[in-house]
């Protein structure tokens, strides 16, 4: 679905990537919610590729540490990406694999390929502010969120569209709501931030875009910053250096076997 | 007519027989302390241990008691539990599904344990937690989305009541499955580690969640009347469940920490009183032995009138067998006060104790009290018979050895 996961993907791309598709629903909605839904779909075609490659580094500042690795990552659909590990030379050869709803992580230094279970799913992935459970479930979100126009025109000299997505009821998910701004350039929509709100409407993660480049003939921001609101000045930045879409990549290059080769 | 003459000696020397008695007496006294504090609380944390899950005969798939994995899944559950509802002995059945998850909301994640139950069907007596809970209610819908957590796993996750959480585990087909809930009911158990990560869910949801079918679940726990049969119900159960690629297990096999720690306990009980026997049996020799030699004189004139020494040995033995009779009588007076006061009130130590302590996960009863079991009882008298015959088997060996011409030579 939807901008959101799209971008936060889209990004973060190769891996789980996957822009899912399909934002919410239907023809019997409002028309808000149709034009919503009309443009996110959009934003998240913008985004996806059938399959990418890509490179990036990662940088994540915390209290106590602050580090950055660079990644290799494909991606093909919704369920399948694989992200490598390149730098440091001592987490070189980790990987994480993304099949469906299981993910697999490879220690090089122990050989082992772990399948994470659900009790690991709250662990950070790879030290970062983002957890196993968030990449399995970023493109499960698609189809748990309602979404709105709150806003549309101008604002600080940039044409700007405001969404409003909010969890359908019986839906999995720990947000109250996320709100999402998107540029709007000509034909582009390019997502600014997304914010996500806990149940008591306080906002608990923001999501920032920059650096537009463009990537295989498309404009795309190529940072994106997570920060959450709860530890001040800590955040997890993901900085596209390279992005291919639409790449020719077998199904069977996102295996476990695969996991294991350098 | 020996016991009579056994009787009238020992009350020649009164106060040395009734220190004597009283030392059995305080032998009797502290072994029903050490014992009924052991069959207590030994009782307590196996029953209540059964009730946060396991029960005391467990019915589970093949090789979940070693490795749980909710993979490892039962079927026919409405037939196990008919069939073990009807069995000799078994008090209630019901049927749970346990694994672990992660606990979500917007702020946290926290790994945790579940245990999904149908609420109609359970009562304080089958789980410790509906007991428990402090604020809220159980839910009612077998398949709603209600859940009830522990107190410090909802300070984690930020929740308060009515508040939304997301739960994640692994299905029966190894995928990952996610569910909301939100919080009707906070429980408060005691214990940091179980308050801190349990979370009781509806079996109907999370069958639909998992891929389960309405009549399949990780395990139909059995609640037995004394745990002491739980061998015997397992082995009914075994028999009857005959034939069905199951396992039936007893509270020790699923709870063998607890297990492990009752038996190095009662271990450490039986030595402590062995040793505590050993020093009165001492006593009881001392005094009958100090009874035959000052009498050495007057064996030597009995026997010398006629008396065997066979029968001086048996007078000397049930002289000892007095003792602990007397010492019995004196131990049942003064110990059933006691006994009466410690199994009705006990003595609280809640303000000695750290709050929260716990073995195995298992709540320790901060109050003190007493029962004792029926084998129990046995023990301790036929304990206390045999040590005071045992003790009065040398000094009975020296009277039986009375030569009269030495003994009223030295005279």
């Amino acid at each position: 679905m939807v901008g959101m996961d799209a971008k936060f993907t889209l990004i973060f791309a190769i891996l789980f990537t996957a822009v899912a598709g399909g934002h919410c629903l239907a023809a019997d909605k409002p028309d808000g919610a149709a034009r919503a839904k009309e443009i996110l779909d959009r934003v998240d075609d913008m985004w996806r590729g059938k399959s990418s490659h890509a490179v990036l580094t990662m940088k994540v500042a915390t209290a106590n540490y602050t580090r950055a690795m660079s990644l290799e990552g494909w991606s093909k659909g919704k369920d399948m990406s694989l992200v490598r590990v390149t730098s440091p030379l001592k987490e070189k050869g980790t990987a994480t694999l993304k099949s469906g709803s299981t993910i697999y992580t490879y220690l090089p230094k122990t050989d082992k390929t772990i399948r994470l279970t659900s009790g690991m799913m709250s662990g950070s992935w790879m030290g970062s502010h983002l957890t196993n459970d968030d990449l399995v479930k970023e493109s499960r979100m698609t189809e748990d969120f309602d979404s709105v126009v709150t806003f549309e025109g101008k604002r600080d000299g940039a044409y700007v569209m405001d969404f409003t997505l909010t969890p359908k009821p019986d839906a999995a998910v720990v947000w109250g709501k996320i709100t999402m701004t998107l540029n709007v350039e000509g034909d582009d929509y390019l997502p600014v931030t997304e914010v996500f709100y806990d149940e008591d409407m306080k906002p608990s993660r923001t999501i920032v875009f920059k650096d537009i480049k463009i990537f295989s003939g498309r404009r795309l921001p190529a940072i994106m910053r997570v920060t959450p609101q709860d530890k001040p000045g800590e955040f997890t930045e993901l900085v596209y250096e390279s992005l291919n879409l639409d790449v020719d990549i077998d199904d069977s290059f996102f295996s476990i076997s695969r996991l294991r080769r350098d | 007519m020996l016991f009579l003459l056994s009787w009238r000696n020992l009350a020649r020397r009164k106060r040395r027989a009734f220190i004597t008695a009283l030392t059995v007496a305080l032998g009797v006294f502290l072994s029903v302390t050490f014992t009924a504090l052991g069959d207590y609380s030994y009782t307590n944390m196996i029953n209540t241990s059964a009730k946060m899950g396991f029960g005391h005969v467990t019915v589970e798939a093949e090789g979940y008691n070693v490795s749980p994995a909710l993979d490892k899944r039962i079927g026919g559950v409405s037939d196990i539990l008919k069939l073990i509802r009807g069995a000799d002995g078994v008090e209630s059945a019901v049927s749970r599904i346990t694994g672990q998850a992660m606990f979500s909301t917007a702020s946290r994640s926290v790994g945790g344990v579940f245990m999904a139950i149908d609420p109609k069907v359970e009562t304080q007596s089958t789980t410790a937690f509906l007991g428990a809970i402090s604020g809220g209610e159980m839910f009612n819908d077998v398949k709603g989305r209600g859940a009830v957590l522990g107190v410090k796993l909802m300070e984690k996750l930020n929740l308060k009541k009515g508040g939304k959480f997301v739960y994640t585990t692994t299905g029966a087909t190894g995928d990952l499955v996610s569910e909301s809930a939100r919080v009707t009911g906070v429980f408060k158990t005691g214990v940091e580690e179980v308050d801190g990560s349990f979370a009781i869910l509806p079996i109907g949801r999370l069958q639909g969640a998992l891929g389960y079918t309405d009549d399949e679940a990780t395990m139909v726990v059995t609640f037995i009347k004394d745990h002491r049969n739980a061998e015997g119900a397992r082995a009914v159960l075994q028999s009857a469940l005959s034939g069905r690629k199951l396992e039936v297990l007893t509270w020790s096999q699923t709870q063998a920490d607890l297990a492990g720690h009752v038996a190095v306990d009662q271990a450490v009980n039986y030595i402590y009183q062995f040793l505590m026997g050993v020093m009165i049996a001492a006593g009881i020799l001392n005094t009958v032995m100090m009874g035959v030699l000052e009498r050495w004189r007057e064996f030597g004139v009995m026997v010398a009138v006629g008396f065997k020494p066979s029968r001086l040995s048996l007078m000397v033995i049930i002289e000892s067998l007095w003792l602990g009779i007397m010492g019995l009588i004196l131990g049942v007076i003064v110990t059933a006060p006691w006994y009466v006061y410690m199994s009705r009130t006990g003595i609280d130590l809640s303000g000695y104790m750290q709050e929260g302590a716990d073995v195995s996960g298992i709540l320790v009863d901060p109050v003190l009290k007493f029962r004792l079991y029926k084998e129990s009882v046995v023990g301790i008298l036929a304990g206390v018979f045999a040590l005071t015959a045992l003790a009065g088997l040398y000094p009975a060996w020296k009277a039986g050895r009375t030569n009269p011409v030495d003994t009223l030579k030295n005279l």
